[in-house]
């Protein structure tokens, strides 16, 4: 179906290549996973298949691609889509029409389908993907998962014999990536789609994949997928857990490795793990850095917080959890001064931020939104820190040997907008962090990380919590809150659901629990680094 | 999405290279245009006192109808070479901007930091593309801040005069090119205030002010003179804000913003063909922009899996 | 789907071209006549089609042209009373102070006695822009223009697809620039200002950049530009129409404004210089014809509400042509004004759609008795309640 014969990719002359080498063949009906660290070339292995790459980017391609039996050389992406589709990772970023009928109708107007057979066809996919009750309305008023699902809509009712998509679900919770996989497993098995898809968060894909590719600077192998994870550069913490007991064949769901995860369940029981509890001097204990009490915020005229108790104290760590809607980012935002409290009462070291000027404000609390680049203007990260240091009125330099300890990687004179995600989280970290607040908040910082920024993340945040910060982060990444957090809150409709510590909260509950705990339950093992602690211990 | 797969330099925009070439027949139909418009918005002084329109008071409706035709032939001819997706999405994207301005800023007292948008983007855009972005900005605005009105043709035209003109102005870099775009700015800003009011003037017939009134029969000149009392009356309060602040905006916002736009534009990488190439170890056949099939694809290391 | 849309009882929404049309037809009879009576009976009109007939949604913007009508009357009268009216007048008002001004400022008074026919003239003369205004307002309102964009010409298509971006992408700008507006907060800054603006407009620039090179590989890749066609044949005769049409309006304008040439070369030289512009519009290129989803049907309710406004108009045009009593009222000396019956009774022949043109769907949902905001979230549904900060969400409720 697909198959690329001695691929190569080159934008600059001289420069050196993206892709190099590449030999893949796929056949029809295949789920193939495409897995590889930020800026290894997945995104053009993928932008190759319809010609995007060299037609639309410019570059030069080496080798032959062909679709189908259709040369990329002699067919440019217009030519090639009828039988491929594209799906990115902004599906708000890639909608043409208003409301969702049109947009499941535009593919199918430029390819110049017949009236009656467009109509029949949007029924169709309206129903194919469950999108029947939502059809009139605008796609400005739909949930992320629901947009998702329309913009594979679009581009599956042209009737493509291939799918290709850049990583769908990394803009979405958990629940609405379920909804958007096991749409897209229930096509490939119904439809006999063939699809290509590039994912960071492999826990959530890896065991429907037939195959998988891994894209390592530039070179790419393609294996199955238990053998192609066991040498993976990436992998899920399923797969970390697997290599540490040494399993083999790699079980990739949490119901193969159950299976054969008895010797160590057993091996560790009755041990506990061996993370450090702080215990935190007696006065820190007496002065939170984040108080609410019964705290009541209104968006507009309805309530969305009603009735919050909440505290973070210097040197924890504390993770926000909960559906997309249940008041995470209000929270945050109140408690960083954007949303004044309705009722009840919010108090940032004893003020009430909402009161405060910004510049004495970023002296208490500091957030890093969920699109960190709404935050840097300047040309290079260079400037960008100098203006920092001028901001807060700190040292010059401040800014930069804070982002040299979180990101070392980072040249002075790139554009803020040629970072990497993990890099400019890191750049936005530390300008927050410049005015040195004791109360930093983030949201949704994983969105588009890989697992090696996610990992130096991590670090940059529990150095954060050691320091005496207090940190307060909202996320549905639950891997994350695994290995961060020390107190997880759940939040739903409002309302605090659960607020405890993390080990009880993540294990005891199934929707939550971490991989690694759903594979050793009932034992309450969280992250894959806990067990192998134990392990050494032992 | 990741810039690792567009960082790469692309030719510079630059006012011999623009990315909407302006072909001999946009050429003809702008100036055409610009013709019509000069007597749609100059009639009171341009006609003759023996002519059928000197007297008619439904000469505005009527050049509004003819504007709106030859506006849109305008741009049927500009988008006339077939503009790409990435053409169109930056325009697209762009106009939204320019409405969005437009929404927030109302034109309260002739402040519309629109003109600044058009000022810059025509820019860095170039002549053609400059045209387009005015014209599609304020219609964008009118149709974000409540309607198309008779007024609409009219604001297009003017507005992608500015752009075009913005296009159209030397090669300048640094400073000096934002004093230059500055001053331009002012004028621009002034000239689409004078022009619209022009518009609007003559509706006024018979219950103007005294002196200020166009009076249908009447010589040139001293129509010429009520409309400067007309003018400096009622609309330089208005237009002289609109001129100083796109002038302001560009002296302190242009560096920034230009850099941003000639950034994008690079990044778009406009009119970029695809280059092929053999594999290494081939015959040594570079195939550029091998778009007709067949030819050199035969490559003598064709791998099987 | 023909059969059923020659009924007016199904809901449906109408042909947008029929109430341009409609509301077209009445503004060239409000430009008719000065009538204050006869122009608050067209706006009556107007009103109450829009009330009727107008779908359930986005606010409405006859209301805003109607303000805007009344602004031009306001700017209209006090001009006149501060810099005295054309129209000579008996009836003094009031007696503003005289300002002197310099000499030779070509009769120009400042301040000065106040006519009343000079004041009415000047508000009759506003009230009939105010009156067209507001049958444009109805249209708008009625039949959104963005609905007509589904119907430009193929030689326009990439202007109106550019046009369609542009409209689906400015509220997520606006809602971009109030998140980088709390970023700037964030950051220690408060302040407004050109500099402000800048630091504001390059992360929102940058990242609409960044989306729209997105959407343009989102576009080329389902195969934008593959449906429109444009081959040399096409060219050649829209080009030589171009160039007829061109030719001909510009001399057909210089026919109209020089007056004593001869009269071929004025309105019917423009005239067909006109036609021959837009036909140039229709052969430039070619679209597929078959290839609409789901067109709006041009059939009897159409016709109806079309003629209707086309009647209204031309009765008034007639009226005026013959100088009936009462259409052009004089105003000197100052008279109560009188509403003549018989373009009255024409106006009123406007009211037609508002009961035989069909119910728009929402409209007659709510009457029926369901949810008329097909986009109002669903509170019971936590998916879609837009009240996170989320890329995809808005920040504050629709």
């Amino acid at each position: 179906m697909i198959s690329f014969e001695n691929v190569g990719v080159r934008f600059d002359d001289g420069a050196k290549p993206v892709l190099s080498g590449v030999d893949l063949h796929v056949d029809e009906g295949e789920l193939v996973l495409v897995v590889g660290a930020t800026g290894s070339g997945k995104t053009t292995l993928l932008r190759c298949v319809n010609g995007l790459v060299p037609h639309f980017s410019g570059g030069t391609l080496i080798g032959r691609v062909t679709v189908d039996g259709r040369d990329t050389r002699t067919h440019r992406p217009r030519d090639l889509a009828d039988i491929v589709g594209v799906v990115g990772q902004d599906p708000a970023a890639a909608f043409v029409t208003d409301t969702v009928e049109e947009e499941l109708a535009y593919g199918m107007e430029s390819l110049g389908v017949h009236g009656d057979v467009m109509r029949q066809r949007v029924e169709e996919t309206l129903d194919l993907l469950g999108l029947a009750d939502v059809r009139g309305r605008t796609l400005r008023t739909l949930s992320g998962g629901q947009q998702q699902r329309v913009a594979i809509g679009g581009v599956l009712a042209a009737h493509p014999r291939i799918l290709v998509l850049d990583e769908p679900t990394s803009a979405l919770d958990p629940v609405a990536a379920e909804e958007v996989l096991a749409a897209l497993t229930r096509l490939v098995h119904d439809l006999g789609l063939t699809v290509l898809l590039a994912e960071h968060r492999l826990e959530r894909v890896v065991q429907y994949a037939d195959r998988v590719v891994v894209v390592e600077n530039g070179h790419v192998s393609c294996d199955l997928p238990a053998a192609a994870m066991a040498m993976s550069p990436v992998s899920p913490p399923i797969v970390d857990l697997g290599r540490l007991a040494g399993w083999s064949p790699l079980p990739l769901s949490v119901r193969d490795a159950r299976r054969v995860a008895g010797p160590m369940r057993a091996n560790l029981a009755g041990r506990l793990p061996t993370r450090v509890v702080r215990s935190l001097p007696m006065d820190a204990q007496s002065q939170p850095l984040l108080t609410t009490r019964a705290l009541v915020v209104n968006r507009g005229r309805r309530p969305v917080l009603r009735g919050i108790d909440l505290q973070v104290r210097a040197g924890e760590v504390v993770a926000l959890m909960g559906r997309n809607g249940s008041g995470k980012s209000t929270l945050l935002a109140a408690a960083c001064g954007q949303l004044p409290a309705r009722a009840g009462s919010l108090r940032t070291g004893g003020l009430d931020p909402a009161t405060l000027k910004p510049r004495e404000l970023l002296r208490h609390v500091g957030l890093v939104p969920q699109d960190p680049g709404m935050l840097l203007y300047a040309e290079s990260v260079g400037a960008e820190c100098r203006a920092a240091d001028i901001d807060v009125r700190a040292a010059a330099g401040t800014t930069r040997a804070l982002l040299r300890h979180l990101a070392p990687d980072v040249a002075d004179s790139t554009h803020p907008r040629d970072l990497s995600e993990g890099q400019r989280l890191a750049l936005a970290l530390a300008i927050v962090l410049a005015g040195a607040p004791p109360l930093v908040l983030l949201d949704e910082p994983t969105r588009g990380l890989d697992y090696g920024a996610k990992a130096r993340l991590v670090a940059s945040l529990r150095s954060l919590a050691a320091e005496m910060h207090g940190v307060l982060v909202a996320t549905h990444d639950v891997e994350l809150v695994a290995v961060l957090a020390d107190r997880v809150m759940v939040i739903a409709d409002g309302e605090v659901v659960t607020d405890g510590p993390a080990a009880s909260v993540l294990a005891g509950s199934p929707a939550f629990a971490p991989q690694v705990a759903k594979v050793m339950h009932p034992q309450p093992w969280l992250s894959v680094a806990d067990v192998a602690s134990a392990l050494e211990a032992s | 999405m990741t810039a690792s797969g567009l960082r790469h330099a692309q030719k510079w925009l630059t006012p011999g290279n623009p990315v909407l070439a302006v072909r001999w027949r946009a050429a003809t139909t702008l100036a055409a245009t610009t013709l019509v418009g000069l007597a749609a918005f100059g009639w009171p002084f341009l006609a003759r006192p023996s002519s059928a329109l000197a007297h008619s008071t439904d000469a505005p409706w009527l050049f509004v109808l003819l504007i709106a035709l030859l506006a849109a032939l305008v741009m049927a001819e500009l988008s006339s070479g077939g503009m790409d997706a990435k053409t169109v999405a930056v325009l697209g994207v762009l106009a939204a901007a320019g409405g969005a301005l437009r929404v927030f800023s109302a034109g309260t007292a002739g402040l519309e930091p629109i003109f600044f948008l058009i000022v810059v983007a025509g820019r860095v855009l170039g002549r053609g593309m400059g045209f387009v972005l005015g014209a599609l900005a304020v219609l964008v605005g009118a149709f974000l801040t409540g309607g198309i009105g008779p007024w609409a043709p009219f604001q297009m035209i003017a507005a992608g005069w500015v752009g075009f003109g913005a296009g159209c102005l030397p090669r300048a870099s640094g400073r000096r090119e934002r004093v230059v775009l500055a001053a331009y700015g002012l004028v621009a800003g002034l000239a689409y205030g004078f022009v619209m009011n022009l518009w609007f003037w003559p509706f006024l017939t018979s219950g103007a002010p005294v002196g200020m009134a166009f009076v249908p029969g009447q010589a040139m000149t001293s129509n010429l003179s009520h409309y400067g009392a007309f003018y400096l009356a009622t609309s330089l309060a208005w237009d002289l804000p609109r001129g100083i602040l796109t002038a302001l905006l560009v002296l302190v916002a242009g560096r920034p913003v230009l850099a941003s736009l000639r950034r994008g534009t690079r990044r778009a990488a406009f009119g970029a063909t695809g280059q092929f190439a053999q594999p290494a170890g081939s015959p040594n056949r570079t195939c550029d922009d091998c778009l007709i099939g067949g030819a050199g694809s035969q490559d003598a290391n064709h791998q099987e899996p | 789907m023909t059969r059923a849309a020659q009924d007016p009882r199904l809901p449906r929404l109408l042909h947008p071209a029929a109430w341009w049309a409609w509301a077209i037809g009445l503004a060239m009879a409000a430009s008719r006549t000065t009538n204050p009576l006869l122009l608050a009976l067209v706006v009556a009109v107007a009103g109450y089609v829009v009330a009727a007939r107008r779908e359930r949604g986005a606010a409405s913007p006859f209301g805003a042209f109607l303000r805007l009508g009344l602004f031009v009357i306001a700017m209209r009268v006090v001009l006149v009373a501060l810099l005295g009216g054309g129209v000579p007048g008996q009836t003094v008002l009031l007696n503003l102070p005289q300002i002197p001004l310099p000499t030779g400022s070509s009769g120009v008074r400042l301040g000065g006695p106040v006519t009343l026919e000079g004041v009415l003239a000047a508000a009759y003369d506003g009230a009939r822009l105010a009156a067209v205004l507001a049958c444009i307002g109805a249209a708008n309102a009625l039949a959104s223009p963005r609905r007509l964009l589904r119907y430009v010409p193929a030689t326009l298509y990439e202007v109106g697809t550019a046009l369609v971006v542009a409209l689906t992408y400015a509220p997520q700008l606006v809602d971009d620039a109030r998140r980088v507006r709390a970023a700037r907060r964030l950051r220690g800054h408060a302040g407004r200002g050109p500099r402000e603006l800048a630091r504001l407009a390059v992360p929102v620039l940058d990242s609409a950049l960044e989306r729209s090179l997105d959407l343009a590989a989102s576009m080329e890749s389902r195969g934008y530009g593959r449906s429109v066609h444009r081959d040399a044949s096409s060219r050649r005769k829209a080009t030589a129409l171009t160039l007829f049409g061109l030719g001909g309006v510009v001399a057909g304008v210089y026919g109209l404004l020089d007056g004593g040439s001869a009269p071929l070369l004025g309105l019917p030289l423009l005239l067909a210089g006109s036609a021959a512009a837009a036909a140039s519009l229709a052969v430039g290129a070619r679209r597929e014809r078959r290839s609409r989803y789901r067109p709006d049907p041009w059939a009897a309710p159409e016709w109806v509400v079309a003629s209707s406004g086309a009647m209204v108009g031309g009765l008034v045009m007639v009226a005026a042509q013959r100088a009936m009593a009462g259409i052009i009222l004089q105003t000197s000396p100052a008279v109560w004004p009188t509403l003549p019956w018989l373009p009255a009774l024409g106006v009123l022949l406007g009211l037609i759609p508002a009961w035989l043109a069909p119910m728009p769907p929402l409209r007659a949902r709510e009457r029926a008795g369901g949810p008329s905001d097909i986009n109002a979230a669903d509170i019971n549904n936590p998916d879609t309640r837009p009240d996170d900060i989320h890329p995809q969400h808005i920040g504050s409720t629709p």
